[in-house]
């Protein structure tokens, strides 16, 4: 009986170590170059958020004092890692749902057989393609105190006496709009490989027991993209909180700190702002960029939890 | 097979190693930006290389909006790069502080270097950390008025002289404001619209006092509510820029530094702008002297990576010397090297405006410094710019901008 | 009123309904298309003006002469060609290399037990999440110590091996239901023949999605070359680009007409991989 389960319990781990060999042997090629240029430069940069490195020679260890520095500086709710977090956070909030709607919605739409849904498709893909310069200058021209928006605002009523990017109140939802904007045709597409996944039989089986559309919708659609789902709000998490380019390009956290983020205060520690010059606290940024990390581990880990859960259905 | 590729490539790197250096000539790379469109880069090479045969200069173009960042992570990198262009002066305190650029000293002692004629701008590139000279600088720029001549003729207005207060410079504006002329042009930067504060000598904007701001800041938003100047919401959307705008011709006067001299000559030169257009000393305030201006210098460091770093030494000297000015000057650049013949040079390089009042605009009778150095003065910059942002976007009053800028400057001031 | 008409008039009212839908339908796709496709006309109207004109308030939507030079002058200001090439070079091996690593890598994640699989699959995730600037110098220091600095094999280190494209092939990878693979490994199908045969060209659409990507991320980004790359002739395309922005001028026309042509690769690419999208598992016959 003992001896019985013994050999079983070491076939077992044979069989084991045999299945975590060929595992890693799949993993090996792409984990080799991501250990050598990002993990190990990014394990580099969190043991950073420990010292005081300017770039040079010499690194002090300082132990939390980076994260003292950053958290209780100054009353925390106007000090700049405060307020960055706010509008990241908020940024982030609107951004992921709005995106998700349209991207989701769009997917549903031309995955109904619609004519003319290569064109749609990419048209609506367009966006995500261009250079981001050109993008955002041309945003700010459309969301101009005199532009097109605020005209077409206008004809319903609503004036507008300024430019969205002047407005401490608006600047950050030219923010939003244009990352709306540029990204939903991104996850339309992602959405749109998800649905072909979708076996037809399930709809047919939905049908035959006499469901409608939206209850299609609700009980095969969503649940059967549920790892669609979980991928593009982990991605667009995550790149949210990394919101950099188009704020460098469009308000450079202006007006006042109102569209201040956490990679732009991460940006202005290491490297300065505009026409201000280093500050190279290279220490200090990778604290903040350490707050930033538990932050987007914490909702992926959310996320993942719940996908575990839903994927198992299946 | 790779490596008998790999091989033969080292071989041949070797042997045209061992070539260049049978020549004896040694090379200098050295870090910039707008290498394409800045002239002197050019005329210093020149100047430089007719005089010393033995060296070859080779400029490592950086792009100018991320100069900071790359010149900074190469300099990390420990890059073989030899001097590196200071762009913004807190840089160089920072690369002097990691040990990425070598002190001077020795070089200035040893050759005797007069650093008199640089009229206090060297004492920029002192570190704060341990008082040695750590960069030399080849270029000064302050700021002047630059005014276009054929509008002021066509209002039948005399031109501008180097003697005007703020409030004149005021009404002339307004006066000059017609239908598609505005009276004057400010860029969007903090510099162009308060810095004149500090023109006095006396304050500075790192001193935590922020009162002497408010004048401007009254004068400018007077300016755009009687439409005689573009507002900053328009300018800051359209993301318009004051080269551009000011070369268009319908814009009589324009606040900025003396470096936008060389670009007005390109577009004279090039065709971009077609009008008649001079320089005055930029307005001052009662009881301030006429002709007093601010402005920032740009220096060169040779690199503790430099594998020739006394070449390095020898080269950034020149470029900051008599000659190296003088090749400098000719490109309508104002070098950081200040003297009668440097000036003559400035004077008549190609399509400069060549009037009196222009010419006497070269030479101002005090340069304040526009930042100072220092500790905490990059977080006050910060500060101080967000703040004025909100001030010129109007969301605040001028009066509680400038009690945000003196509340958050306190906890920097030393 | 008798049987026949009420069903005919049921059908009526239906075909009014779908038809009603329909236009709905189209009328929100047109919208949304114009929308999203406005700022495109006027990057075409700006890259038909003078610099200056750019700015002109109130802007103009048809340019007052147009400058068809614009389009010869982005050639000629700056090697545009060159860039071009070495952005080719580049988005193509990268997202070969993408292609091929990732979609092995996540069959591991996706189809198979092992220990430490989920410590390192949050690694991964995690380094997603470490905003770049933050590791940025660590990184230089370590390609400039392999020698890999002013070349385009930076780049290519730098992008084939994000962890993105692990983490996109898994997810896909976790749709394929399981009973695929458990068959196959009872046929006695060993775990590479099950990725090469089963998994892989069921993940058709998953690669398309990934090469289009990795494609546009490589050929639109800046800040990894800006700091890679410094000689000319190994630069690439949005570096070109920025080079119309100088210190003292930004010429917005030529960044305009010079981003519209570089549309054009990156939209070849897309139109050529889409029907990836539509032709996917559900019509190679696959039955979930």
């Amino acid at each position: 009986m003992t001896a019985g389960r013994y050999a079983n319990k070491r076939k077992m781990s044979r069989l084991e170590r045999k299945n975590t060999l060929i595992a890693y042997s799949f993993l090996a090629p792409n984990f080799l170059g991501f250990l050598i240029f990002t993990l190990v430069p990014v394990v580099f940069s969190v043991v950073l958020s420990l010292l005081d490195w300017g770039g040079g020679q010499n690194a002090e260890w300082v132990g939390l004092g980076n994260f003292s520095f950053i958290f209780d500086e100054f009353s925390f709710q106007d000090s700049n890692l405060g307020i960055a977090l706010k509008n990241t956070v908020f940024y982030t909030a609107m951004t992921v749902p709005l995106t998700i709607v349209c991207a989701l919605g769009l997917a549903m739409i031309l995955n109904r057989g619609v004519k003319g849904a290569n064109i749609f498709r990419a048209a609506l893909f367009f966006p995500y393609v261009a250079s981001l310069v050109a993008i955002c200058v041309c945003w700010n021209f459309l969301l101009m105190k005199d532009g097109i928006v605020n005209q077409i605002l206008g004809a319903f009523g609503i004036v507008m006496d300024k430019s969205w990017t002047s407005s401490r109140d608006l600047a950050i939802w030219a923010i939003i709009i244009v990352s709306t904007w540029k990204n939903a045709g991104y996850y339309m597409v992602m959405y749109l490989a998800g649905l072909q996944g979708v076996p037809a039989e399930l709809y047919e089986a939905a049908t035959m027991d006499g469901a409608n559309a939206w209850q299609k919708f609700r009980k095969v659609t969503l649940p059967m993209l549920t790892p669609t789902t979980f991928f593009c709000s982990i991605m667009m998490v995550i790149s949210c909180f990394k919101i950099y380019d188009v704020v460098a390009i469009m308000t450079q956290g202006g007006p006042g700190r109102s569209t201040k983020m956490l990679v732009t205060y991460i940006f202005e520690l290491s490297f300065g702002g505009e026409g201000i010059a280093t500050s190279a606290q290279y220490g200090v940024a990778s604290a903040v960029a350490m707050v930033l990390l538990v932050i987007v581990l914490l909702v992926t880990f959310i996320q993942f939890r719940g996908e575990k859960k839903w994927v198992n259905y299946m | 097979m790779k490596k008998i590729v790999s091989l033969v490539l080292a071989l041949m790197m070797l042997a045209t190693m061992g070539a260049a250096m049978g020549e004896g000539k040694t090379t200098l790379t050295v870090a910039c930006w707008d290498l394409a469109t800045t002239p002197y880069y050019a005329a210093i090479e020149n100047g430089y290389e007719a005089a010393n045969s033995n060296v070859d200069i080779v400029w490592v173009d950086l792009a100018s909006q991320d100069y900071n960042i790359k010149a900074s992570t190469m300099l990390s990198g420990k890059d073989t790069t030899d001097l590196y262009c200071v762009k913004e002066l807190s840089d160089m305190q920072n690369w002097a502080n990691e040990g990425h650029i070598i002190a001077l000293d020795d070089y200035v002692a040893q050759k005797a270097y007069d650093l008199s004629k640089y009229a206090g701008m060297d004492a920029c590139y002192v570190s704060v950390a341990d008082g040695k000279q750590y960069a030399l600088p080849f270029r000064a720029d302050f700021w002047v008025l630059f005014y276009n001549k054929t509008l002021f003729d066509a209002a039948g207005i005399d031109y501008p002289t180097n003697d005007m207060t703020w409030d004149e410079y005021a009404d002339l504006a307004v006066e000059l404001k017609g239908d598609g002329v505005y009276g004057t042009h400010y860029h969007t930067w903090l510099s162009a619209a308060v810095n004149w504060a500090v023109c006095d000598g006396v304050n500075t904007l790192a001193d935590g006092d922020y009162d002497d701001l408010a004048y401007f800041y009254e004068l400018l938003q007077g300016l755009e509510d009687a439409g005689a100047c573009m507002t900053y919401d328009e300018l800051k959307a359209s993301g318009l820029h004051y080269s551009g705008a000011f070369a268009q011709g319908n814009i009589a006067m324009l606040p900025m530094g003396y470096w936008y001299a060389s670009t007005m000559c390109g577009y004279i030169k090039d065709g971009t702008a077609s009008f008649d257009w001079g320089m005055t000393a930029v307005p001052h305030l009662d009881g301030v002297a006429a002709g007093s201006s601010f402005g920032s210098p740009t220096g060169i460091a040779v690199s503790a990576y430099s594998a020739n770093q006394e070449a390095a030494c020898d080269f950034a000297a020149w470029m900051c010397s008599e000659d190296g000015a003088k090749a400098i000057a000719a490109t309508g650049t104002r070098p950081a090297y200040v003297s009668e013949e440097v000036a003559a040079v400035m004077a008549s390089a190609e399509f400069m405006p060549t009037d009196e009042t222009s010419l006497a605009a070269l030479l101002p009778t005090a340069i304040a410094l526009e930042w100072p150095i220092g500790e905490g003065v990059n977080e006050i910059k910060t500060a101080v710019n967000e703040e004025h942002t909100l001030i010129m976007t109007r969301e605040i009053s001028i009066e509680e901008g400038i009690a945000n800028m003196e509340e958050r400057a306190a906890d920097y001031v030393k | 009123m008798n049987q026949a008409t009420m069903k005919t008039s049921r059908r009526k009212k239906a075909d009014v309904k779908f038809v009603i839908s329909k236009v709905v339908t189209y009328l929100l796709l047109t919208a949304l298309t114009v929308i999203a496709l406005l700022p495109f006309v006027w990057m075409i109207s700006s890259s038909l003006k003078s610099s200056i004109d750019v700015f002109s308030i109130p802007m103009r939507w048809i340019p007052e002469s147009f400058r068809w030079e614009n389009y010869v002058e982005i050639w000629q200001k700056v090697p545009l060609v060159k860039y071009f090439q070495n952005t080719v070079i580049v988005a193509l091996v990268v997202t070969f290399m993408q292609i091929v690593t990732s979609s092995f890598a996540a069959y591991a994640f996706a189809k198979m037990q092992f220990k430490g699989r989920d410590v390192l699959f949050m690694c991964y995730i995690g380094t997603i999440a470490v905003p770049w600037q933050v590791y940025m110098v660590p990184q230089f220091i370590m390609m400039r110590s392999v020698g890999l600095y002013d070349t385009l094999w930076s780049l290519v280190a730098l992008q084939s091996f994000s962890a993105f494209g692990v983490f996109l092939m898994r997810q896909f990878y976790l749709g394929i239901p399981n009973d695929l693979s458990e068959a196959a490994r009872i046929d006695g199908l060993s775990e590479y023949g099950i990725w090469a045969r089963i998994i892989l060209p069921l993940a058709k659409p998953a690669i398309a999605t990934l090469t289009i990507f990795t494609f546009v991320n490589t050929w639109n980004d800046y800040m990894g070359p800006m700091i890679y790359l410094t000689t000319d002739s190994v630069k690439t395309i949005q570096l070109g680009l920025r080079r119309f922005i100088q210190a003292y001028t930004a010429e917005y026309n030529l960044i305009m007409a010079a981003s519209l042509c570089s549309l054009i690769p990156v939209t070849v690419v897309f139109l050529f991989l889409q029907r990836y999208f539509i032709e996917g598992i559900a019509t190679t016959g696959m039955k979930g």
